[in-house]
């Protein structure tokens, strides 16, 4: 007895040297609160600046982890540290940090009486969950981890709750996510039981093996469609635009971006238990996942092409984006893993960006209509350039960063197909490929009115603090390193070296 | 390095304009002419320091100019590594391209004098157009040329877009749509032909094109490998391959029935854009379609090549009988074109010397003229906004220099002996002719069915002839447009002279093409014809 507590001591107290990035956010949460209790009206700038610098040595700790070899399980198995969770820590960090910057410029926020220090906290908060969702092997860890996110994100997304429709974005999200974390908690309590085990490990798996087909089958799905529904592939994508819609810029931004990157983490994390090296699939999930993912790019792609407002497009496009990662997801090697961090990263980088701007335009004309861009192309000549190389990345066109990014998913895929021969496979890539096309239609949209169309009246241009321009210049930046990246890409890549497992 | 600076100096000129104060907007055409200017002296020079014993075509040592250097290099894991290299160099079927591109650009600079609105767009865009059509005729890393090849979507996308006539909108986002739904599906075959091809010296997978050619270096059972013969959905690999570069290709070009965009693009696009298309951007079609349709899937070409010859031959009489039914002008030189880059595919099909000299001769010609014809009705349109052919009669009496150039040109573009057309036209047919008893691939009757696209080319240009520049003075818009329709201005000359006489001097010295470009020819009937 007192040998075995001594020894979990000790392994916890070993576990708690490889969780310094976590132990560095909740120090951070807490000190966050007291700061921004204590500081009175500078409580935005100092609660910003403490959290940025939070950020950066939260980033400094996570950094140091990339020198582990090989996956490390820690706390019983309740947490796994692979290299792969380790960059996808570290772009959330850095969603985080453009997500900080990105307060800083919306005015929304800026004039919003409850003060931002709360809405940093909370974000906080929500990366920790976010580490510990890319890092889980075990089904209780996954579900707590999810839980906190989602909390956190209910929280961020009504934290602006200024009229109805965020209202009603905010509890549209939440009773969509109660759902579906109820879902997912059925599935896991069923898997629970048929195993007798809650880690995912290979006796997880054998015990799983001797359940009847069907039960295990419907309890995987129902724990995969919780993980759907952060993800958001259809069908689990309806509560995206309106959220996407309701919810203030920055917010969205950040959701749809670490959002998705947390939920690929978790996702790799449960199927890595079910991948073929345990020699044993219970769902078939090749073909399930293909199957989502061509519905996926098909209908956010198109869907995206009805959007006005273009948070709602992004909105949609995001689900299209889904579906093209969900790619590199099924060939499931070594080489998709790189190809998805490469996405993920770059997708960070554009979509902040592309919401950033589309900020910036609003606080500049005051429509989010894209339609209603007319003229502003020659106003706002530095903004809509930057927004049409973002634009363009998005779209997977050459020379940005965005391009290599497919042609890594799109080896991926075909590397499998190579090995596997599945006609499923190639239907995916070539939607993949025809949702490009259809991706041009309405992202060139914005294009379009900016440029082409010609303006009614004189287009109206608000003058605007400083900041705003500040978050002008830091997308400009944005764009810049989508291009540089696109030409050299060894520049990030060469740093990522991994492997899936 | 002398291609890189033909290739990225324009680039630089852009950076320049966009960084120079709007206040000099003024200045940015003599930068821009200037540039190109300078364009057509290095390709002067690389035309006349080009050995024309040197095949190129499969053989990297073939290639002259050439620069090879690493550029990108990706570790993948467990796919290995994805290298692509800056690889560009010349050979026959690319170096008279050069030259035209910078004639070509150098005279729609010229042209651009008729662009007032914002100027510092409209020459950044202009500029970064040159650039990508450069590289694109230079590159020879797949990968690298297939950047060149999507990049010169966006400035032309702009260029339609804001500068165009009235439906520049719909006509701009057609021709975007248009090209990259071929485009993004070759980039699907550019990775399977990836990693199909092995680089024999490193042994790493390789974009490049001149080992894609070599059947030795693609992996045992890989996709497009030719002695694994895979298929995929049921079709052999290779040839669903082929057929898809084809149609990006052939998008391009344009063929009949993907011609669609072609004359909305024209119509709307401002002339000099329209002579970037014409002269330039249709000869990027038949380029790819010889370099990389033909050159990496030979088998597969010779499989296809009655269907591609019979495309040929439908879109000569489609095009021609589509002009004879216009009553616009750009629209009926629009529809010219697509007769007349027909002959390029019939030639090519045929897979004989003589049918490929025939498309490379009539690629170059055809880029000169269509050049000169766009020029021509731009300087009409220019002095009274207005194009349609029936407001115009008599022009010959109150335009007599104009009217001599437009003569010039409609009786070159239909084939008149003494002039490039005739050349390259009666060698794609003699290509196309003899065919059947050289190697068997096209029958007669397309020879034939060629030749009758060249007579009704002489009926709509004639015809065009008749009703705009003979007879009495008669103009829709009555003395205004008298007084407006002054003659060409020295400019305007400028352009059209070097057009003119080179046109004429293909005409009677086609050898100032042929023995460039013949070693490659050669090399490259032989190498689809696997001899």
């Amino acid at each position: 007895m007192q040998q075995s507590i001594s020894q979990s001591i000790n392994e916890i107290l070993y576990g708690l040297g490889y969780l310094l990035p976590e132990l560095a956010l909740t120090a951070l949460f807490i000190i966050v609160i007291i700061t921004g209790l204590f500081t009175g009206k500078r409580a935005d700038k100092v609660t910003g600046i403490v959290s940025f610098t939070g950020l950066l040595i939260a980033g400094y700790f996570t950094a140091g982890q990339l020198t582990t070899e090989s996956t490390v399980s820690l706390f019983g198995g309740m947490i796994a540290l692979s290299r792969l969770a380790v960059y996808l820590k570290l772009i959330l960090l850095l969603c985080g940090m453009l997500f900080l910057l990105f307060t800083q410029i919306n005015a929304e926020l800026q004039q919003h009486k409850k003060g931002l220090s709360d809405l940093y906290a909370i974000v906080i908060a929500t990366l920790l969950g976010m580490n510990f969702m890319a890092m889980t092997a075990n089904l209780l860890m996954l579900y707590l981890s999810v839980e906190m996110v989602s909390v956190g994100s209910y929280l961020m997304v009504g934290y602006v709750s200024s009229n109805t429709r965020q209202s009603e974005a905010a509890i549209k999200y939440a009773l969509f996510g109660a759902v579906c974390s109820a879902v997912m908690l059925y599935g896991i309590s069923l898997l629970y039981s048929f195993t007798g085990t809650l880690v995912l490990d290979n006796e997880f798996i054998a015990n799983l093996r001797v359940t009847p087909q069907l039960g295990a089958s419907l309890a995987v799905l129902l724990v995969l469609a919780g993980i759907g529904f952060k993800l958001s592939f259809v069908p689990l994508h309806f509560w995206t635009p309106d959220i996407y819609e309701g919810a203030s810029t920055p917010v969205t931004a950040f959701l749809s971006t670490a959002g998705k990157v947390a939920a690929f983490g978790v996702v790799i994390r449960f199927l890595l238990a079910f991948s073929p090296r345990h020699g044993f699939l219970i769902v078939d999930f090749q073909q399930l996942l293909s199957i989502i993912a061509i519905i996926t790019m098909i209908i956010g792609n198109f869907a995206a092409i009805w959007q006005d407002n273009i948070k709602r497009m992004l909105a949609y496009s995001s689900i299209g984006h889904t579906g093209f990662i969900m790619m590199a997801l099924i060939a499931f090697s070594d080489a998709s893993a790189k190809a998805m961090i490469f996405y993920l990263f770059v997708y960070t980088l554009m979509n902040m960006a592309a919401f950033m701007l589309a900020d910036y335009i609003e606080q500049k004309t005051g429509t989010l209509k894209i339609s209603e861009y007319k003229g502003f192309g020659k106003k706002l000549p530095l903004a809509f350039c930057a927004l049409v190389i973002v634009l363009l990345s998005l779209i997977g066109f050459p020379a940005t960063a965005g391009f290599i990014a497919k042609v890594l998913v799109f080896s991926s895929a075909l590397e499998l197909y190579n090995f596997s021969g599945s006609v499923l496979l190639l239907i995916l890539m070539a939607m993949g490929a025809l949702t490009t096309v259809v991706s041009l239609f309405y992202y060139f949209k914005i294009p379009l009115f900016a440029y082409l169309k010609k303006p009614d009246a004189e287009p109206v241009i608000f003058s605007l603090p400083k900041n705003a321009a500040f978050g002008l210049y830091i997308s400009a930046g944005l764009a810049l390193l989508l291009v540089v990246f696109g030409l050299f890409p060894q520049l990030v890549n060469g740093w990522v070296e991994l492997t899936i497992r | 390095m002398i291609l890189s600076v033909l290739t990225f100096l324009p680039l630089l000129s852009a950076l320049l304009i966009v960084l120079l104060p709007t206040a000099w907007q003024q200045r940015y055409k003599y930068i821009t002419l200037l540039t190109t200017l300078v364009q057509v002296i290095i390709s002067i020079y690389i035309y006349l320091n080009f050995a024309d014993n040197q095949a190129g075509v499969t053989r990297e040592q073939g290639f002259q100019f050439v620069e090879h250097r690493s550029w990108i290099g990706l570790d993948l894991g467990s796919l290995g590594r994805l290298q692509i290299d800056y690889f560009m160099g010349l050979d026959g079927l690319s170096m008279p391209f050069m030259l035209l591109t910078s004639v070509i650009m150098f005279v729609a600079a010229l042209s651009s004098w008729e662009i007032t609105r914002n100027l510092k767009g409209y020459f950044a865009l202009f500029l970064l157009l040159d650039t990508a059509v450069i590289g694109v005729f230079g590159a020879l890393d797949f990968f690298l040329f297939y950047i060149f090849y999507e990049l010169m979507l966006l400035p032309l996308y702009f260029l339609i877009g804001m500068w165009g006539g009235v439906r520049r909108e719909y006509a701009a986002i057609k021709f975007f749509l248009y090209t990259l739904f071929g485009s993004v599906f070759m980039l699907l075959v550019m990775i399977g032909l990836y990693f199909s091809v092995n680089d024999p010296v490193t042994g790493n997978h390789t974009f490049n094109i001149l080992q894609m050619m070599n059947p030795n270096n693609y992996t045992d059972g890989a996709l497009f490998s030719q002695i694994a013969n895979q298929q995929l959905f049921g079709i052999p690999a290779r040839l669903l391959a082929f057929i898809i570069l084809f149609i990006a290709f052939a998008i391009k070009v344009p063929i009949v029935p993907l011609h669609t965009w072609l004359p909305d693009a024209h119509v709307e696009a401002p002339t000099p854009v329209s002579i970037i298309l014409a002269g330039i951007l249709l000869k990027v079609g038949g380029y790819g379609i010889m370099r990389i349709c033909f050159g990496i899937f030979p088998d597969a070409a010779i499989h296809s090549a009655w269907w591609l010859g019979l495309i040929g031959v439908v879109s000569i009489l489609y095009g021609a009988l589509n002009a004879l039914a216009q009553t616009d002008l750009k629209r009926l030189i629009a529809y010219s074109s697509v007769s007349h880059m027909g002959f390029v595919l019939l030639g090519v099909a045929s897979v004989t010397a003589e049918g490929a000299s025939g498309a490379m001769m009539q690629m170059v010609s055809h880029g000169f003229l269509s050049a000169m014809l766009f020029f021509l009705v731009g300087v009409l349109y220019n002095r009274v906004h207005n194009r349609e052919i029936a407001n115009f009669r008599g022009l010959a009496l109150i335009m007599p220099q104009y009217t001599v150039f437009i003569m010039i040109a409609f009786f070159a573009s239909l084939g008149l002996p003494g002039f490039s057309a005739f050349i390259a036209e009666v060698f794609s047919l003699i290509g196309a002719f003899n065919s059947q008893s050289i190697n068997g691939l096209l029958p007669r009757w397309m020879a034939v069915g060629g030749s009758v696209g060249i007579l009704l080319g002489a009926a709509y240009f004639l015809w065009t002839l008749q009703r705009m520049f003979f007879g009495q003075t008669r103009l829709w818009g009555g003395e205004e447009w008298r007084t407006q329709l002054t003659d060409v201005s020295v400019r305007e000359k400028l352009a059209l002279v070097p057009m003119a006489a080179l046109a004429l001097v293909l005409g009677v010295f086609p050898s100032l093409v042929f023995d460039k470009i013949n070693t490659s020819v050669l090399e490259f009937v032989n190498h689809v014809l696997n001899k």
